[in-house]
């Protein structure tokens, strides 16, 4: 996902939704927390009134969400290691095409060198660097033009615009881009030197119009980054892998995303509707009949939130982002043209952003109050030690197919005991501020220059 | 010895559901509030419809600056300063 290098906020106009006025959204919220604070009491006063259908059935779901959450696991292990296999048999590619690397940004002075420097060092044939400023008022655009010229054979463009979003920076920069394959990266990415040369053989397929890069945590200096770091190479990178076994990857995400020029041109560059342009491009290539793939080789470090708000700040966006899309885009949900996957990566993406963390809360919630209200404390600790167990289990396959620092598995402990479950409320309450309309702007979260 | 374990780590699991909900809401409504405090940028206020009315942005140009005459003297010209 996109970290948010611009300011720009989109048109709500454009989605086709009208925002709520304040008073009615006051009233819808009131109205909810009553109803949670009468049930809450209803619930641990009267048990008794409940009757024994309506716990079994209660009981029944969470053993359905029990079982496909393990059902999940092992998909995304299963495929994950057949897409792995694929790739491990891959040839070395004998031409490489001309790459574009397009930087947009806005107030990255922190971070913006180290990312151009890092460009520099890519060990690939043929490729320049396209830096659009999007209106930065920090210096950026003075780090930049440092960089401007040609660097052994590399050349470095840079463009000053003004503010407009990180979609038109992006669309401002593929224009002047003569490249065949673009990349679009985040301005606070630092990419591995033999990124490019992995993630370009992927296009011999005609039908691929995108390749997803593999997104690391770089600054894992807390708890929180740290936790972090264990999510990205478990929680999307494995998806990611999985998904591309389908060639169905749904989010090519914004710190590295490789593209074909061609694919872009088809469904008419970035748009700056929604919070999630990189989202927001994935589904819309799917829709128009591409694949996208997904190289693990290809690695992006990028700088991942180091305080708590600031983390909830931008799944708050991703969580609002990935809705905008999906309602824009939600014809693709019952059709698309050629590939018959495409609905079902939607639905899956879907579920798991919305579905899934209701019903984790919801569980939660449940064996806490089956434990004080039933005494029931083993099934508690049965289903903290399945989901724990499940955790651990998936956490040690991604650090040894990622080749990460295994004490990352010990933090799959604490994810479980409360990072999931803090992500999880964020996004919940997202998503009611999203469908009942409340405003929101893209701010910025302060980068700290560790890339 | 096997049922005390139980209910050890039944409670500790149990305090860090309860704990950790409560933190979740807490840090959502913080972050909400740290939002509205914030100050809106030049851009947020461009689409809301308003004009930035304190400081304007300066942007060295290339042309060079005239200052204006002081009474009896001619105007002088000098180069635009850059920014370091």
């Amino acid at each position: 996902m996109a970290n948010d290098t611009t300011s720009k906020a989109p048109e709500p106009k454009a989605i086709g939704k009208k925002p709520m006025r304040p008073a009615t959204q006051l009233i819808i919220s009131i109205a909810i927390i009553a109803l949670v604070v009468i049930a809450t009491l209803f619930l641990f006063k009267y048990p008794q009134k409940l009757g024994p259908i309506f716990i079994t059935a209660l009981v029944v779901t969470m053993a359905s969400f029990l079982l496909l959450l393990i059902l999940r696991h092992f998909i995304l292990i299963w495929f994950s290691y057949l897409h792995a296999r694929e790739l491990a048999h891959d040839e070395i590619p004998e031409n490489y095409p001309f790459i574009s690397i397009i930087v947009p940004a806005y107030n990255e002075a922190e971070v913006i060198q180290p990312s151009l420097s890092s460009l520099l060092e890519l060990k690939y044939p043929y490729y320049e660097i396209i830096a659009v400023d999007d209106g930065s008022t920090d210096g950026t655009y003075e780090k930049m033009k440092e960089f401007e010229g040609n660097h052994y054979g590399v050349n470095v463009s840079v463009f000053r615009k003004e503010n407009s979003g990180k979609a038109d920076a992006l669309n401002y920069g593929i224009r002047r881009s003569k490249a065949q394959v673009v990349v679009c990266m985040d301005s606070d990415s630092r990419l591995t030197p033999e990124a490019l040369r992995y993630a370009v053989y992927h296009f011999r397929d005609p039908h691929v119009g995108a390749v997803a890069g593999n997104v690391k945590v770089i600054n894992r200096h807390n708890i929180w980054t740290k936790l972090q770091a264990l999510e990205y190479i478990e929680g999307l990178n494995i998806v990611r892998n999985a998904q591309a076994f389908w060639r169905t990857v749904n989010v090519v995400p914004g710190p590295m995303g490789i593209f074909r020029r061609e694919a872009i041109e088809s469904v008419g560059g970035y748009d700056s509707d929604t919070f999630a342009e990189d989202f927001d491009m994935t589904v819309k290539l799917l829709g128009k009949g591409w694949k996208i793939d997904y190289e693990p080789a290809a690695v992006a470090y990028t700088e991942a939130p180091e305080v708590l708000l600031d983390l909830i700040k931008q799944r708050y966006r991703w969580t609002r982002g990935v809705l905008q899309a999906l309602r824009k885009q939600k014809h693709l949900l019952t059709r698309s043209e050629g590939n018959i996957t495409t609905p079902l990566s939607l639905w899956y993406m879907l579920f798991e952003g919305l579905a899934w963390p209701a019903m984790n809360i919801f569980a939660n919630l449940f064996f806490v109050w089956i434990a004080l209200v039933y005494g029931m404390t083993k099934l508690l600790v049965l289903w903290w030690l399945l989901l724990t167990i499940l955790d651990i289990l998936i956490a040690v396959y991604a650090v040894v197919m990622e080749r990460e620092s295994f004490s990352l598995v010990f933090y799959s402990i604490l994810y479980r005991f409360f990072y999931v479950l803090i992500i999880d409320v964020c996004k919940v309450f997202a998503t009611l501020e999203e469908l009942v309309g409340l405003d929101m702007s893209w701010g910025k979260l302060a980068r700290k220059g560790r890339i | 010895m096997r049922l005390d374990w139980v209910n050890i780590l039944a409670t500790v699991i149990f305090v860090s559901i309860v704990v950790t909900l409560i933190l979740a809401v807490a840090s959502y409504f913080a972050y909400k509030v740290r939002e509205a405090r914030r100050p809106k940028t030049a851009a947020e206020l461009r689409q809301e419809g308003h004009s930035k009315t304190f400081f304007e942005e300066y942007r060295p140009s290339d042309t060079p600056a005239t200052i204006a005459p002081v009474e009896g003297e001619a105007a002088a010209t000098v180069n635009a300063p850059t920014k370091q």
